[in-house]
């Protein structure tokens, strides 16, 4: 079963910055939602989104992380 | 909405309706979390076990307030929660077998959960006033189930093969079950009917039907070909049949209750 890499960010107040608080591995968009609420449940979020991680475009570096979701996503 | 209804009206027939309610509504929600909880090891990512984790929780969380809701009737909720044995649980017959398949718990997620929360619905929308203020969260956090039932449903059936036929299988084993539970039409059913406290069979079973239709014709069937079953217990408001005796034993606490030191 093929799975992705979802970023997870979340804000705790309204106002706060959105910031990256880890990932999760899921097969579509609605259980990435599921897993990421599930999972990083130590606070009570104002807010939480996932991005998958394929769709954030690096812009400065050629290694890392989301570069090697970019060549992944091509396999 | 309609006025709240006066429980001190009641007599003692509506009583025992309103009770069985409550207590097949709570003993199911326990009954679900033990099912889910099995399967916070063993399912299939690290991230599905612990969404099942919190789903445990949320299914205990919501018995726990269905059964402290019979305080509202000056009844004790301890004994129910802690001194009946098997063949008194009212919990739906699809939870009372352990799911021996990834399959198997993904078809009760979707549909007896979906059940649960289609009768829930009912329910807060009736004229019980601790549950227009109680189970709205409930449903909330019932979405996220339906999520991830509804995810893995139809992952599970585009997959085909082996998957597909134990999600077929699970799914037409415990359809007729929940199909009577959620369009129960017995007296005491009627009963809540006519005071308010539930829609009337017909709207239910309906609803629930339009809920998992699409669901699942993927794996083959037609919701509306599928019959409820016809052994009914009017007792306990629930097909014929208990929960095996392990699950019961775990629902009512035994063993946690025999480390409490007084």
């Amino acid at each position: 079963m093929r799975e992705f890499v979802y970023d997870v960010f979340t804000r705790k107040e309204r106002g706060d910055r959105l910031q990256h608080v880890g990932y999760v591995d899921a097969f579509d968009d609605e259980t990435a939602k599921v897993y990421a609420w599930t999972t990083y449940s130590e606070e009570k979020w104002f807010e939480m989104c996932v991005v998958k991680r394929v769709n954030v475009l690096p812009v400065n570096r050629t290694d890392g992380l989301y570069v090697d979701a970019q060549e992944s996503a091509h396999d | 909405m309609t006025d709240a209804l006066d429980l001190s009206t009641l007599n003692e027939d509506q009583r025992d309706a309103l009770v069985r309610l409550i207590v097949t509504l709570a003993d199911s929600k326990r009954l679900m979390g033990i099912r889910y909880s099995d399967w916070t090891l063993g399912a299939p990512s690290i991230e599905t076990g612990v969404s099942m984790a919190s789903m445990t929780q949320d299914e205990w969380g919501h018995a726990r307030l269905l059964y402290a809701m019979l305080k509202t009737l000056d009844i004790d909720p301890g004994p129910f929660e802690y001194e009946r044995t098997g063949d008194k649980f009212a919990s739906v017959s699809a939870l009372d077998r352990e799911p021996l398949d990834w399959a198997a718990v993904v078809a009760l997620m979707v549909l007896a959960d979906g059940a649960l929360s289609t009768m829930l619905r009912s329910v807060a929308q009736g004229t019980l006033e601790q549950a227009r203020r109680r189970v709205p969260k409930m449903l909330a956090e019932e979405q996220y189930h339906m999520s991830m039932g509804s995810a893995w449903y139809r992952r599970l059936a585009d997959s085909g093969g082996e998957s597909r036929r134990l999600l077929a299988v699970a799914t037409e084993d415990i359809l007729p079950g929940l199909l009577a539970w959620v369009g129960v039409d017995d007296a005491a059913a009627r009963r809540m009917v006519a005071i308010g406290i539930l829609d009337s069979a017909a709207d239910r079973l309906a609803l629930y039907r339009d809920e998992v239709r699409e669901f699942v014709a993927l794996v083959g069937v037609d919701i509306d070909a599928v019959l409820g079953t016809s052994e009914w217990d009017e007792v306990r408001g629930r097909a014929v049949g208990r929960p095996d005796e392990e699950a019961c034993e775990r629902a009512r606490g035994d063993r946690n209750r025999a480390l409490l030191v007084e």
